[in-house]
């Protein structure tokens, strides 16, 4: 019972202030260029990267350009080992995406699968829909957790796990949506003019539920990340010399109390990937699918 | 109500058989014979063989399970890769101090997000809902670890106000409170987002239901209208919410427990996989996915208890 | 608001000061067992030094050995007979007056091939240990062996409790030891803390302490605490009271802080190296392993990661060491990538797209393991990025210290990673250079008659300079075949809060707080 409610599908019309509208426009506008940059860093860091982000370039622990002390040639200053920071950065944001990219496909794929044929094939539905319970009981960080005791740390092992964490909500957000579409006529009328079963999924189920996954997704999108890069921190993910954001923190851990930066840049590149990643998600809620909502 | 309890319960079966397999699976990846290694460097090959044909280690894949099943309902987990310690014991001391955690975030944070999430309701559209929502939208955004290192810098290092080592004294000590405080703010601020979110929305589903209206109607003050009516029909949906939102909270406990030396559950789950002390990690993986269970199961009790609709259901 | 804070500290303090009779040590990592005979781990040393007694005590000065529980002993002229006399007023912690069979049985244990230890030839070539009554002990060698006194004063040769041993079986060192030391066994909780309570009774501390028993703290704590920015902070804020596991970097601001002493000791012998497995694959060449030595910038390591408060090794022990062969000293290999480049391009290695060489299509790939920990971590890494501009791809596995030590016991790795504590070149040699060491300590697999003949040789040298002769050659041999990267030379450091009476550092087995007699709180 309790499982289907953050689900819930509402009809009730909403009012909103001008003003908050126009902010969440706004904010969505910041929030994709900021999205779009990231992932042009990370996609292009080979070409971006003023260093090489697994050799020591300079000093160690150089501040960042706003701190005193800063060298102009490191923009966000060197880490430990005396490493650029930017160009970890570019290349750490491209692990961490990828991760959350590959979590999200992988996981969205086999949820939406289980969601459709839930709904078009009746019969299968109850116990489709058990299997999503029971994957349900299972949270990320548990996942986690049990997927690296078994393979071993490693950035697999969180796309395995996120992965498959993934799969239950989706499974039920494009279930609900699907029998929605269920109900119109045209799944009918496809049927009468002898349209295969296939077909009919592809066709019509699948892309008329689509952008409501879609829009999920990209709400789902930034809590993988978040769980990843927690799972990197705790060490449990990417592993050295790899750069990857999460476990970029926890090695600026050992110099967070007179070297911030280290620990803090990273964690901010974090946060603002998953706060675009959220605001934008729930613009599109709002703009394509009013009712999903959370 | 009980109908629905026992659907619960029954769903649980296979979850459980889940977690179980998991354990089992997990058991099968210590390096070496197990037999070999509970036996001790000493033992002479027959107390070896007697060991294995004891635990049913000669016996085919499936009936091991089966006997591994038996020996975890006993309460036989195994002993510890590492420092030859029952697992068991080594959870018992650990799930009090994540229990302790837990509490401690959710008592000071569940008030205060859902306070947050009715004012944001009220106001809707306006400053403070504006204000309330950014608040929230930034909060879920924030990694965990990112909120315990800067607490940790400003409030434990730079001013030196409260220890961030470990857990202190007995909780209900001075030194006690003083040494939770810090994973305590961590864990509920990265929970007061969430929490806020859905109560505005539950509120705001509420404030337009006909009661409200009639409550309105009737010329009650706004102040009673919001607290009596709204809020109070919306707690239920936030109570199951927040249940939901159980797993999130334990991914925040055990990366907190981490970064805080908090001797809990958390921390023992991390250090026993990365030290590939598989029978510690089983025990810690069943215990987690157990208490997530059960929260489940006391959501759905809550639930039915507050809610008159599920009854006549 | 400012005023409700200033409340909380002054509540704090109070509340600091209501317990000010625990001492809380925070350390990196802890150990597998507290089995005296069964481990060889530092973090193990630091407590067993606490919880139990030796017969003789060292000294400060890592040269003057005190009377321990052996209030007096006699060596005979030939070096091969020992003849201790015991205090009568010594008791275990459970109350139980300690006798000559306890610490017979204490030495036959740590000797017993059944313990499997891996120390156990530093009790020298045993004939018999034997207790001739109740307060003598005559320990009686094959062959003279120069170090012995040295040997019983490490936590390996303390005194434990038969009774105790039988009744905890697998458990003894992991649930309980019934030591005779100024601390007894509370409670240990692996990988979280140690709780060590004052032994009431103690009053048979060695010389070398003011006080000599019993402790002057109640409790002292040990907690683990892997992150060492954290420990760092806790020392900073009385969180821990004293420590030696303080990062390099935050020396210097230790230094500044009014609230924190450091105490700096270079007479510590410790290294850190890494060495090869002579004997896999790519690593069996020398050229190869010269040439990763050569990659390798010591000098940047000590700086970069260790700020310059650590000594840049190039030889395998302190040079201050006992018996270190001066010849040596312009003979080490020293940071030069052109001749590790030049070493590479002359074995035939050629530098792929990835940068990384290869040979009749094998990649100069090579697989290291070691500690997870901040330590190792940066080491490896920084480690590895060196060679990797020689073009050589260095795998690391880094694990847990609790398994660390059983994966470095197997032969799946190219590469290791180590430090260790010695009293003189004899000391360390012997340890890794033994052909009955291997696969553990001697890692190498180095595996050489004359090693062992030599090695002989000196162990039981009653003349100084046929010792240094010996142990010398030794060390001419396995410096030139390159089998350790030699990184750096640590010395001992001790960080304290100003409450506690200054800490003088001691030096055995890099346990720097010995046995904590004189740890205590200024009034």
């Amino acid at each position: 019972m309790a499982s289907t409610a953050p689900l819930e599908v509402t009809t009730a019309p909403r009012r909103r202030g001008p003003m908050l509208r126009l902010f969440r426009r706004k904010g969505a506008l910041v929030a994709a260029i900021l999205l779009a940059a990231s992932a042009l860093g990370a996609v292009f860091a080979p070409l971006v990267a003023p260093f090489d982000p697994f050799a020591t370039a300079g000093r160690p622990l150089l501040p960042p350009f706003w701190a005193e002390g800063a060298d102009a040639q490191f923009v966000l200053g060197t880490d430990g080992q005396g490493r650029d920071i930017l160009s970890r950065l570019l290349y750490g944001a491209r692990l961490t995406l990828s991760i959350g990219l590959l979590s999200v496909g992988i996981g969205g794929a086999f949820g939406m699968a289980i969601g459709l044929l839930s709904a078009f094939f009746q019969k299968a539905d109850p116990y489709l829909m058990r299997l999503v319970d029971v994957l349900l009981s299972f949270p990320a960080i548990l996942l986690g957790l049990a997927v690296a005791a078994i393979f071993g740390p490693g950035a697999l092992a969180i796309v395995v796990a996120l992965s498959v964490a993934t799969i239950p909500d989706v499974a039920r957000v494009t279930r609900s949506a699907a029998v929605v579409v269920m109900g119109q006529d045209y799944i009918e009328s496809g049927r009468a003019i002898g349209l295969s079963n296939g077909t009919l999924i592809v066709r019509y189920l699948a892309l008329n539920c689509i952008s409501t996954v879609f829009v999920f997704l990209t709400l789902r999108f930034g809590q993988v990340i978040l769980i990843g890069a927690a799972l990197s921190f705790l060490g449990l993910g990417a592993r050295p010399p790899t750069a990857e954001l999460g476990m970029m923190a926890a090695q600026g851990r050992d110099f967070l109390f007179f070297a911030p930066h280290v620990a803090t840049v990273p964690s901010l590149a974090i946060f603002v990937i998953v706060l675009s990643a959220n605001v934008l998600g729930d613009a599109l809620r709002d703009v394509l699918d009013p009712r999903l909502r959370t | 109500m009980w109908q629905q309890l026992l659907k619960r319960l029954l769903l649980s079966v296979p979850v459980l058989f889940g977690v179980l397999l998991l354990g089992f699976m997990l058991l099968q990846l210590v390096p070496g014979d197990p037999a070999v290694v509970l036996a001790g460097p000493m033992a002479p090959p027959a107390v070896i063989e007697q060991i294995r044909v004891d635990m049913g280690l000669d016996q085919p894949l499936l009936v091991q399970f089966f006997l591994y099943l038996g020996r975890v309902l006993q309460g036989d987990l195994g002993r510890s890769l590492i420092s030859n310690v029952p697992v068991v014991e080594e959870l018992a001391r650990t799930i009090g101090p994540t229990a302790e955690l837990m509490l401690a975030s959710l008592l000071w944070s569940t008030p205060l997000g859902i306070a947050l999430g009715t004012i944001a309701a009220v106001n809707q559209g306006r400053f403070l809902d504006q204000a309330v929502m950014a608040f929230s939208v930034a909060g879920v955004s924030m990694p965990i670890f990112f909120i315990a290192l800067l607490l940790m810098q400003y409030l434990g290092y730079y001013w030196q106000l409260l220890p961030f080592v470990g857990r202190g004294g007995p909780l209900w000590t001075i030194d006690g409170l003083r040494h939770i405080a810090l994973p305590a703010l961590s864990l509920g601020l990265i929970f007061i987002g969430p929490v806020a979110r859905m109560t505005r929305t539950a509120v705001l589903d509420t404030l337009r239901a006909d009661f409200v209206r009639t409550a309105r109607a009737k010329g009650l003050r706004e102040r009673v209208v919001v607290l009596h009516h709204a809020l109070r029909n919306a707690l239920i949906p936030v109570i199951t919410l927040i249940g939901l939102q159980a797993g999130y909270l334990l991914g925040g406990a055990v990366v907190t427990e981490t970064i805080f030396s908090w001797p809990g559950v958390g921390r023992l789950a991390v250090g026993a996989i990365l030290a590939s002390d598989f029978p510690l990690a089983q025990g810690t993986i069943l215990v987690l996915a157990l208490s997530f269970i059960a929260i489940n199961l006391i959501v759905d009790l809550l639930y039915a208890a507050l809610d008159p609709r599920v009854e006549t259901a | 608001m400012k005023r409700l804070l200033a409340a909380t500290a002054a509540l704090g303090l109070t509340a600091m000061a209501a317990q000010a009779e625990t001492i809380t040590i925070v350390r990196e990592v802890d150990s597998d067992r507290y089995d005296p005979h069964r481990t060889t781990a530092r973090a193990a040393s630091e407590v067993l030094f606490m919880l139990g007694d030796t017969l003789v005590a060292l000294d400060e000065d890592m040269q003057t050995i005190h009377p321990g529980l052996a209030s007096s002993w006699t060596v005979s002229d030939d070096g091969t007979l020992y003849t201790f006399t015991l205090r009568d007023d010594v008791t275990f912690c459970d109350g139980k007056p300690m006798t000559a069979t306890d610490v017979v049985y204490s030495l036959e244990r740590w000797i017993d091939p059944e313990t499997k230890s891996p120390v156990s030839w530093r009790a020298g070539d045993v004939k018999e240990i034997r207790a001739v009554d109740d307060h003598t002990v005559e320990y009686e060698l094959d062959a003279p062996f120069s170090e012995l006194l040295y040997q019983l004063t490490q936590s390996f040769a303390i005194v434990i409790d038969p009774d105790d041993v039988a009744a905890l079986g697998e458990d003894f060192g992991v649930k309980g030891l019934n030591g005779t030391g100024p601390f007894c066994w509370d409670e240990w909780t692996p990988r979280t803390e140690f709780r060590l309570t004052r032994n009431d009774a103690y009053s048979w501390g060695p010389a070398l302490y003011e006080n000599r028993g019993p402790a002057h703290v109640d409790e002292i704590i040990w907690r683990i605490v892997p992150e060492e920015n954290t420990r760092m902070a806790a020392v900073v804020t009385g969180q821990s009271d004293v420590t030696q596991y303080v990062p390099y970097n935050s020396l210097a601001m230790l230094r500044e802080s009014p609230a924190v002493d450091v105490h700096i000791s270079d007479a510590a012998h410790w290294t850190y190296f890494m060495g090869f497995k002579i004997t896999r694959d790519l690593v069996d060449d020398p050229a190869v392993r010269k040439a990763i030595v050569l990659a390798v910038d010591q000098e940047a390591i000590a700086q970069d990661i260790y700020f310059g408060e650590v000594t840049p090794a190039f030889s395998y022990i302190s040079q201050g060491a006992l018996d270190w062969n001066a010849a040596l000293d312009e003979e080490l290999l020293r940071t030069n990538l052109d001749e590790a480049n030049r070493l590479l391009d002359e074995a035939g290695w050629v530098v792929g797209d990835d940068g990384i060489r290869t040979k009749d299509g094998q990649r100069l790939e090579i697989t290291a393991y070691g500690f997870t920990g901040s330590t190792w971590q940066k080491l490896f890494e920084a480690v590895q990025a060196d060679v990797r501009a020689v073009g050589v791809d260095l795998q690391l596995q880094l694990f847990d210290a609790t398994i660390a030590w059983g994966k470095l016991a197997t032969q799946e790795f190219d590469v290791f990673g180590m430090s260790f504590p010695y009293i003189s070149a004899g000391d360390a040699l012997n340890l890794y250079f033994r052909s009955e060491n291997m696969p553990t300590p001697n890692r190498m697999n180095w595996d050489d008659p004359e090693t062992d003949q030599l090695l002989d040789r000196g162990k039981t040298a009653v003349d100084p300079a046929v010792r240094a002769d010996a142990y010398g050659e030794v060390l001419r041999k396995v410096h030139e075949a390159a089998v350790w990267i030699p990184l750096y030379h640590e010395p001992m450091k001790i960080a304290q809060s100003t409450a506690l009476a200054p800490v003088v550092p001691h030096n055995i087995y890099g346990a720097g707080l010995y046995k904590g007699l004189d740890l205590r709180f200024l009034d």
